[in-house]
C-alpha cells in the first residue's frame, strides 16, 4: 500500500520535470524572442526601440545565453516558489497569474460537476432502457455535443445571449464587481456568471462520458452475476445499481484524470472567444508574446495540477476497486 | 501677455500652419457617400483662451480635501498662468466614471493618448496648428540654433512637488545622459550629425541647444516624437525619453544619488534584477501610481491589472474659461477586454462610454444598428495619412537575386501597383468609406504634392503593367498565366507578408493576391504573428510587408512608413536606415539614387524654414510616388481609431475629431474637457 | 432458423463482423455518409461552381440563392436569378435585389477555371453559368466578405480537412501500435518508458502543447509543408490513445489459450504478434481510428480558429469557420456558419462508425 503510494508519487515527480522540461523548450522553440515581439508591440503602438536599446533588453533578460542555464536559473528559482518575472506585464509571473489560476479551476470544476450530474444518470438510464426513445434522444445530443466545435458554440451562444436576452458579454464578474474585493458577493457574482461557460465547456466530456457509462454499463450488465441477480427475484433498481454500476463506474474514475487537461484546454479556447479572466486568454497572448516566465509557469501549473488529478484518482480509484492496484503499475 | 505675444509672433514655427480648417472640411463635403451617411461631422474640438480667469473652481471631492487640510486651495495647485480651454459647446460639470476598453499591459497608447496634455507643445484641434501645452510658449533663434520654451510660473506635478527647467536638465543629464539607461543617443536631438543640449535658463526658462540650424525642432518637440512625446508615452514601456521627468521623484532609484549598491538592494528588494529595470518600472506612468505626472489624470490602479484606473490630477495645470479646474470626468476605467470580438460587443451593447480604439470599421452596420440599445452616437473620422494599407517594399532583399533586382526596379513596382484593383478592396474593407489612391498625405495636408500624385502609377491598368512586366524579360507564362523567372524557368512568386493587427491585412492581400492573377504575378499571401514579422523584417527577410502608413501625414515628425531613417524598422532595408541613421558610416547605402536623393533630401530640411521644409518634403513625395517605394492601396478613412462611439450622456464630443499620429487621437480634443450631462 | 446457425457456425470472422455490423444501423447510415464526403472530396474542384480563391467586390456577403430547375415553359431547365447588389447609404449594408426576369442558365459539364484530376488537366465543372455577366454566380451557401462562394470553397476544404484526418490517423496508429506493442511485449523498462511518456503527453494540456509547436513552424514554409507539419505535430499527440487500446489489447489476449499453443508449437516471437495477436483485434485497432478521426479533425479546427493552424490561402474546414469568428458575420452573413455542418456530420458519423465497429469488432460477444 504504502509501496504503491510512493512509487506513484515519485512517478509523478518525475512527470512533473519531464513536464517543467518540455514547458520551458516548448517556450523556446519559436523563433524570435521576447524583445523581438517587445519591438513590434511598440511599432505597433507608434514607437520604437532602437537596436542599441534592443541589445541592452536582450542583455538584461539574460536572453542571449543558452537553453540549459536560462531554464536552469529559471527552475532554481520556481523550487523555492520565485517564478520570475512577467516581461510583458512587467510584474511578478506569480501575480499576474493570480485570481486567474482559480477562476480556471472553478470554470473546470464546475465544467466537471456539470459534466458528471448529466452523465451519470443519463448514461445509466442510457443502458437500462437501451434503444428506448429517450436514448436515442440523448445520444442524439451527446453526439451534438462531441461534434460541435465548442468554440463555436461559445461564439454562437454569447451573440445570441447578446442580441436576445441583452445579457452582458464575456467575463465572469459584472461591471461593478471586477474591482470589488473578494467577499460572498463576488463570489456570488462568481456563480451567476460560471453555468454558461461551465455548459458549453461541459458538454463534449458530458456527451463522452455518456457514451463510456453506457457502454460499460451494458458490458456489466450483461454479465452472469447480473443475470442471476435477477433470477433470484432482486428488484431491477438494486440490480442495476448494487453492483453493475459500481463497476462501470471505474473506467470514470481513472478518466477523471484525463479529462482535466482536456477540459483545461477547451476552457483556453472558451476563454478566449468568450474574453474570460482565466489563464487561458494569459497563455496564449503570452506564447505570442513569448512571455517565456509567464508561459512557462502556466503550462507547467496546469501540468502539474493535471499530475496531482492523475494521483488522486489513482487514489481514489485503489480505494473503489483494490484489483487494479497490479493493473496500475 | 508678454510671452504670449512672442508666441503668436514667431514666425517659422507653424510646421503645418497652410491647412485650414476649410480645406479639410472640403475634403470631406466633396464625397458624397459620406454626406449621405450622417456619420462624418464637421472638424471641430477645444479652443484655447488667453483670458484667466480671475477665480477658480475645483471638483467636490477636492474640495473636501482643501477643507480637510490635506490638499493647499485650487489656486495654489494651479500655475499663475494655467491653460484656459473654451469648451466645444459650454463649460461642464464635475463628476462621472468613463468606461472604456482596454487590451492588455501592450495597450498602454490607450491612456497615453488620453494624457496627450502632458506634451510640452501640442496641436489645436484641427492637427494643423502648433498651440501652447505644458510649456506656455517658446521662440526659436533666428539662425535656428537654439529654442526656447517659457514654462508656466507655478506649475505643479500631481504630487505638489513645483515643475521647473530643473526637471528638464534631469532628464538630460541623468537620465538620457546616462548609458545604463538610454545607450544611443536620438536622431531628435541632433542637428546635422551633432548632438544638441538643453539649457537651464532660470526656473522657467529652458533652451535646447544645438550647433547647427535646427528650424524643425518646435515640430519635433510638438510631434509625437521620441523628444516631444511627452512623459506618458515616453517614459512608459522602458523608454526614457520626451525632455523632463520628475527629479524630485526619481532622483531615489539613480545611483548618481546615492550609490550603485543602494539602489541595486532597492531594486533587488523590489523583486526585480537590476536598478535600471526597476527605474523602467518606477517611471512608467501606466505601472506605478506613486510617479508624479502632468496629464489630466493618474493612474491608480496600474495598467498589469484586469482593470486600469485612473482618477483626477488634482494639480493639473488647466482650466476652463470659467476657472473651474479641469478634467470634469473624476475616474476612468478601462476594463481588460480579452479580444476585439468581446471589447466590440460590448461598445454595442453600451458598456463603454468613449471607444474609438480597438472599434471595427467592419462592423460599422452593426454597430449602427445597435445605437439606440446602447444609447451611443457613431462618428466617422477620416484620417490624413495617404493609405492604411500600403504595400512596404523591401528595397534590400538579398535573399533571392532576382527577387531582389525586381523589387529594386521602378517599373516592376509600378507594374504591382497598377495590377491593384482598389475600388474592390475599399467596397469590401472599407466599406467604400476610403479613398483609394497612392501614400500621399490628405490633399489639405501643407506636404501633399499635389492631387495629381493621388493616382500617379496607383490605379488599375491592366495592360500598361502587363507591358511593363514584358518590358522586364518576364514575358514567359506557364499553363496558369503566371510569369516564369527568367533564371530558371520556375513560376514567379512575390510574397506577401501581412498581419492581423489594426486591419485584417492578410484578407487583403489575398485580394491584391487575386487581382494580380490579371497581371501574370502569383501572390503568395503570408500570414504572421506581429512579432515574428516585425522580425523578419528587422533582418531583412520580407519581400512587401503589409502594413498602413500612418503618421506619414506630418513626414519629419513619423517617417518610419515612408523612408528607411529608423533603425527599428527594416520595412525598406534595415541596412540602409542603419546607413542613413549613422551618417554613413555603418549600413550600406542604398543603391537606388532616387532613394539616396530623397534620404539626402530629407536630412536636409531639418535646418531649412517651414515653407522651404514644406516645398522639400513635396519633393520627397514626388520621388516616393513616382518611384514606388511603397504602394498605397487605400487611405484617409476611418478605418484605424475612426469609428467612435460616444455615449449620449457625454458633453462637448466633437462631431469629427482629427485622426493622425501628432493629433495623438482622442488626445486633440481634449478628454479633459467632455463631461457627462446625467 | 437453423440455415442461420449453420451460415453463423461456418462464417470467417470477417463475415460474422459484417453481419454484426449490418445491424447497427446508424453506423450503416454514417458510412454511406462518409463514403459521400470522400467522393466530394475526390471530386471537389469538379463540383465546385466556381473559383474558390476568386474574389469580387460586387459579391460580398450574397446569401445563399435557390436554382431554379424549371424554366417558364416548365421544361427542365435549371437556372438561377440575376442578382445586383448596392451599399446602402445610411446602414452601410450591401442590399441585394434578385431580379427574376432575368435568368442565367445552368449549364452542365461546361468550362469554368482549371484545375487538375488524378493528374489530368481540365476545367470541366459539374455545373457552370451560361452567358453570366460579373456578379452573377451559382451561390448555393452565399458567398464570403471577399465574394467567394462558399459552396466551391467548402467543397475544397473538405478534401483538406478530411485528408489531414486520414494522414494524421495513420501517424498515429503506426506509433500508436509501434509503441503499444513494443510497451506490451516486451514489458519492463521499456513499457515503463513509454507509458511514462504517454502519461506525460496525456497530462499536458493540448492546446498549449499545439500552440508551442505550431509556433515553432518556420514562417515560410508552403501551404503543403504546413499542412504536413500540423498533421504530424496532432498526430504525435494523439498516438497515446492508440497506444493504450493495443497495449491492453496485447496484454488480454497474452493470457488466451491459442496464444499458449502457438508457443508451445515453437511459434516464433515476432510470428506470435504479426501472425495470431494483430490479426485477433484488428477490428479493434479499426474501430479505435474511426474514434480517433473525429478529434483529429477538431484539433485542426482548433488550431486554425488560434491562427496557428493552416493558413489562408489554404482553404480547410478551420479556416471557413475562423473566418465566421466574428460579430459581422453573426449579424450579416450567418450562412458563413454552415461550413460548420458538414464539420459536424463528418465527426458524428466517424463517432456513429466507430461505435457500430466497435461492436461488431467482438462478433462472439
Amino acid at each position: 500500500m504504502i509501496a504503491f503510494v510512493t512509487r506513484r508519487l515519485l512517478l509523478g515527480l518525475l512527470t512533473t520535470w519531464l513536464i517543467s522540461v518540455l514547458s520551458f523548450a516548448i517556450i523556446q522553440l519559436p523563433p524570435g524572442d521576447f524583445v523581438d515581439a517587445y519591438i513590434a508591440q511598440l511599432a505597433s503602438s507608434g514607437s520604437a526601440v532602437s537596436a542599441e536599446e534592443a541589445r541592452s533588453l536582450r542583455e538584461l533578460y539574460g536572453l542571449g545565453q543558452p537553453f540549459y542555464v536560462q531554464y536552469g536559473k529559471w527552475i532554481a528559482r520556481v523550487v523555492v516558489g520565485d517564478f520570475g518575472e512577467s516581461m510583458e506585464w512587467r510584474r511578478p509571473v506569480i501575480e499576474v497569474i493570480g485570481d486567474r489560476i482559480w477562476l480556471t479551476l472553478a470554470l473546470s470544476f464546475a465544467a466537471l460537476i456539470v459534466t458528471w450530474t448529466l452523465a451519470l444518470p443519463i448514461g445509466i438510464y442510457s443502458a437500462v432502457r437501451q434503444y428506448s426513445f429517450a436514448d436515442y434522444i440523448f445520444t442524439f445530443f451527446g453526439f451534438i455535443g462531441i461534434a460541435v466545435p465548442n468554440f463555436l458554440l461559445a461564439l454562437v451562444i454569447m451573440y445570441f445571449a447578446f442580441t436576445m436576452l441583452g445579457a452582458s458579454v464575456g467575463g465572469l464578474f459584472s461591471a461593478e464587481m471586477t474591482l470589488a474585493p473578494w467577499g460572498w458577493e463576488k463570489a456570488w457574482d462568481l456563480i451567476k456568471h460560471l453555468p454558461l461557460p461551465a455548459v458549453i465547456l461541459a458538454l463534449a466530456g458530458t456527451a463522452q462520458l455518456v457514451r463510456i457509462m453506457r457502454a460499460n454499463l451494458l458490458d456489466e450488465l450483461r454479465k452472469p452475476y447480473v443475470v442471476t441477480a435477477r433470477a433470484k427475484g432482486l428488484s431491477e433498481m438494486r440490480t442495476v445499481l448494487k453492483y453493475p454500476v459500481r463497476a462501470a463506474l471505474n473506467p470514470f474514475a481513472s478518466n477523471l484524470a484525463y479529462q482535466f487537461p482536456q477540459l483545461i484546454s477547451g476552457g483556453i479556447i472558451i476563454s478566449i472567444v468568450l474574453g474570460l479572466p482565466t489563464v487561458g486568454p494569459l497563455l496564449v497572448k503570452s506564447l505570442v508574446a513569448k512571455d517565456m516566465f509567464l508561459a512557462g509557469t502556466i503550462v507547467l501549473l496546469l501540468g502539474v495540477l493535471t499530475v496531482i488529478g492523475t494521483f488522486i484518482s489513482d487514489l481514489v480509484l485503489m480505494w473503489v476497486e483494490p484489483r487494479l492496484r497490479h493493473q496500475l503499475d | 501677455m508678454t510671452t504670449r505675444r512672442k508666441f503668436l509672433g514667431s514666425t517659422a514655427v507653424f510646421a503645418a500652419a497652410a491647412i485650414s480648417t476649410d480645406a479639410l472640411a472640403q475634403v470631406v463635403a466633396g464625397k458624397g457617400q459620406f454626406g449621405a451617411s450622417g456619420l462624418v461631422g464637421n472638424l471641430q474640438g477645444p479652443t484655447q483662451s488667453t483670458v484667466i480667469p480671475t477665480s477658480f473652481k475645483e471638483a467636490p471631492q477636492l474640495a473636501e480635501l482643501v477643507k480637510a487640510g490635506k490638499l493647499p486651495p485650487v489656486a495654489q495647485r494651479l500655475p499663475a498662468e494655467p491653460m484656459v480651454i473654451k469648451p466645444l459647446e459650454s463649460v461642464g460639470k464635475y463628476g462621472g466614471t468613463w468606461r472604456r476598453a482596454f487590451i492588455g499591459p501592450s495597450d498602454g497608447e490607450n491612456g497615453n493618448r488620453i494624457m496627450a496634455s502632458d506634451k510640452l507643445l501640442f496641436w489645436d484641434f484641427t492637427g494643423s496648428k502648433i498651440v501652447p501645452s505644458v510649456a506656455k510658449s517658446f521662440d526659436i533663434s533666428a539662425d535656428g540654433r537654439v529654442t526656447t520654451l517659457h514654462l508656466r510660473k507655478g506649475m505643479k506635478w500631481s504630487d505638489g512637488a513645483p515643475f521647473t527647467a530643473d526637471d528638464f536638465v534631469f532628464w538630460f543629464e541623468d537620465i538620457y545622459g546616462n548609458k545604463d539607461i538610454v545607450p544611443a543617443p536620438i536622431a531628435d536631438m541632433a542637428a546635422g550629425g551633432k548632438a544638441g543640449k538643453v539649457v537651464k535658463v532660470n526656473e522657467t526658462t529652458v533652451q535646447f541647444v544645438f550647433e547647427n540650424p535646427y528650424f524643425l525642432f518646435p515640430s519635433m518637440i510638438a510631434g509625437d516624437t521620441l523628444i516631444g512625446g511627452g512623459q506618458s508615452v515616453q517614459q512608459s514601456s522602458a523608454r526614457s525619453y520626451g525632455a523632463y521627468a520628475p527629479a524630485h521623484y526619481l532622483k531615489q532609484f539613480l545611483p548618481k544619488y546615492s550609490s550603485e549598491a543602494e539602489v541595486s538592494t532597492k531594486a533587488k528588494a523590489a523583486g526585480f534584477d537590476t536598478w535600471v529595470r526597476h527605474l523602467h518600472v518606477k517611471k512608467d506612468w501606466q505601472l506605478n501610481p506613486e510617479i508624479p505626472t502632468l496629464g489630466p489624470w493618474r493612474t491608480t490602479r496600474p495598467i498589469n491589472t484586469p482593470t486600469w484606473v485612473m482618477e483626477r490630477n488634482p494639480y493639473y495645470y488647466v482650466v476652463d474659461t470659467d476657472g473651474a479646474q479641469l478634467p470634469y470626468i473624476d475616474t476612468i476605467v478601462m476594463t481588460l477586454a480579452e479580444n476585439i470580438e468581446v471589447a466590440n460587443l460590448r461598445a454595442m451593447a453600451g458598456e463603454y462610454d468613449l471607444q474609438e480604439r480597438h472599434m471595427d470599421l467592419a462592423k460599422l452596420p452593426v454597430i449602427l444598428e445597435n445605437r439606440e440599445r446602447g444609447k451611443y452616437d457613431v462618428h466617422l473620422d477620416l484620417a490624413y495619412n495617404g493609405a492604411d494599407t500600403t504595400l512596404h517594399v523591401n528595397m534590400d532583399y538579398r535573399a533571392d537575386p532576382l527577387i531582389g533586382k525586381l523589387l529594386g526596379t521602378a517599373d516592376f513596382r509600378r507594374a504591382l501597383s497598377m495590377g491593384i484593383d482598389r475600388e474592390q478592396l475599399n467596397e469590401t474593407f472599407w466599406l467604400g468609406l476610403a479613398t483609394p489612391g497612392s501614400t500621399a498625405p490628405a490633399e489639405a495636408m501643407p506636404e501633399n504634392p499635389g492631387p495629381e500624385w493621388r493616382n500617379k502609377w496607383s490605379t488599375l491598368d491592366i495592360a500598361a503593367g502587363n507591358k511593363m512586366l514584358d518590358g522586364l524579360g518576364l514575358s514567359k507564362k506557364d499553363s496558369d498565366g503566371y510569369r516564369l523567372r527568367p533564371d530558371n524557368g520556375k513560376r514567379l512568386v512575390i510574397e506577401l507578408l501581412a498581419v492581423k493587427a489594426f486591419m485584417d491585412w492578410p484578407k487583403h492581400a489575398e485580394m491584391i493576391a487575386q487581382h494580380w492573377r490579371k497581371i501574370g504575378i502569383y501572390g503568395d499571401v503570408k500570414e504572421s504573428e506581429r512579432g515574428l514579422a516585425f522580425q523578419r523584417m528587422l533582418s531583412g527577410d520580407h519581400q512587401l510587408f503589409v502594413w498602413t502608413n500612418g503618421g506619414t501625414e506630418l513626414l519629419y515628425l513619423y517617417p518610419s512608413w515612408a523612408l528607411p531613417t529608423d533603425v527599428s524598422n527594416g520595412a525598406y532595408g534595415v541596412e540602409h536606415a542603419k546607413w542613413y541613421a549613422s551618417g554613413g558610416t555603418h549600413g550600406t547605402k542604398p543603391s537606388d539614387p532616387h532613394m539616396v536623393r530623397a534620404l539626402e533630401l530629407f536630412r536636409g530640411a531639418a535646418g531649412q524654414q517651414e515653407a522651404e521644409r514644406h516645398k522639400t518634403a513635396q519633393e520627397i513625395w514626388k520621388i516616393m510616388i513616382d518611384q514606388q517605394f511603397h504602394i498605397g492601396i487605400c487611405g484617409q478613412s476611418p478605418a484605424l481609431m475612426g469609428v467612435r462611439l460616444a455615449s449620449r450622456r457625454l458633453a462637448n464630443i466633437p462631431g469629427r475629431t482629427c485622426i493622425a499620429q501628432h493629433c495623438r487621437t482622442p488626445g486633440s480634443a481634449h478628454p479633459e474637457s467632455w463631461f457627462y450631462k446625467a | 432458423m437453423a440455415t442461420d446457425a449453420d451460415r453463423y457456425a461456418v462464417a470467417s470472422q470477417a463475415q460474422l463482423i459484417w453481419w454484426r455490423f449490418k445491424r447497427h444501423r446508424m453506423a450503416m447510415i454514417s458510412m454511406v455518409v462518409l463514403a459521400v464526403f470522400y467522393i466530394l472530396a475526390l471530386g471537389a474542384d469538379f463540383l465546385a461552381t466556381s473559383d474558390p480563391q476568386a474574389t469580387d467586390s460586387r459579391t460580398s456577403y450574397i446569401a445563399p440563392q435557390p436554382i431554379h430547375l424549371f424554366d417558364a415553359d416548365g421544361s427542365f431547365r435549371p437556372w438561377v436569378a440575376g442578382i445586383k447588389g448596392v451599399r446602402d447609404v445610411k446602414t452601410f449594408k450591401l442590399v441585394y435585389t434578385v431580379d427574376s426576369n432575368r435568368r442565367v442558365y445552368i449549364e452542365f459539364f461546361g468550362h469554368g477555371y482549371k484545375y487538375s484530376f488524378l493528374g489530368l488537366e481540365t476545367d470541366r465543372h459539374l455545373m457552370t453559368l451560361k452567358d453570366a455577366q460579373r456578379g452573377e454566380g451559382i451561390y448555393l451557401f452565399g458567398t464570403d466578405l471577399l465574394g467567394r462562394d462558399l459552396w466551391s470553397r467548402l467543397a475544397v476544404a473538405t478534401r483538406v480537412s478530411l485528408t489531414i484526418g486520414l494522414v494524421g490517423v495513420t501517424i498515429s496508429l503506426f506509433l500508436g501500435v509501434l509503441l503499444g506493442g513494443l510497451s506490451a511485449v516486451y514489458g519492463g523498462v521499456i513499457d515503463t518508458i513509454i507509458q511514462r511518456a504517454i502519461e506525460v503527453i496525456r497530462s499536458l494540456p493540448a492546446i498549449p502543447l499545439w500552440l508551442g509547436l505550431s509556433a515553432a513552424l518556420p514562417n515560410d514554409w508552403s501551404v503543403t509543408q504546413v499542412y504536413f507539419a500540423i498533421t504530424i505535430i496532432i498526430s504525435l499527440l494523439t498516438w497515446t490513445d492508440l497506444a493504450r487500446v493495443v497495449r491492453g489489447k496485447f496484454l488480454a489476449l497474452r493470457e488466451e489459450d491459442f496464444i499458449l499453443a502457438a508457443e508451445l508449437a515453437g511459434a516464433s516471437q515476432l510470428r506470435i504478434v504479426f501472425h495470431h495477436l494483430l490479426p485477433s483485434f484488428t477490428s479493434h485497432i479499426i474501430a479505435a481510428v474511426s474514434l480517433a478521426l473525429p478529434a483529429m479533425i477538431i484539433s485542426e479546427t482548433s488550431l486554425s480558429f488560434l491562427g496557428l493552424g493552416l493558413r489562408p490561402p489554404a482553404i480547410s474546414w478551420g479556416i471557413l469557420l475562423q473566418d465566421a469568428q466574428n460579430v459581422q458575420t453573426l449579424a450579416l452573413a450567418p450562412w458563413l456558419l454552415l461550413s460548420a455542418v458538414p464539420v459536424v456530420l463528418v465527426i458524428l458519423a466517424f463517432n456513429f462508425l466507430g461505435d457500430g465497429l466497435r461492436d461488431a469488432a467482438d462478433p462472439y460477444g
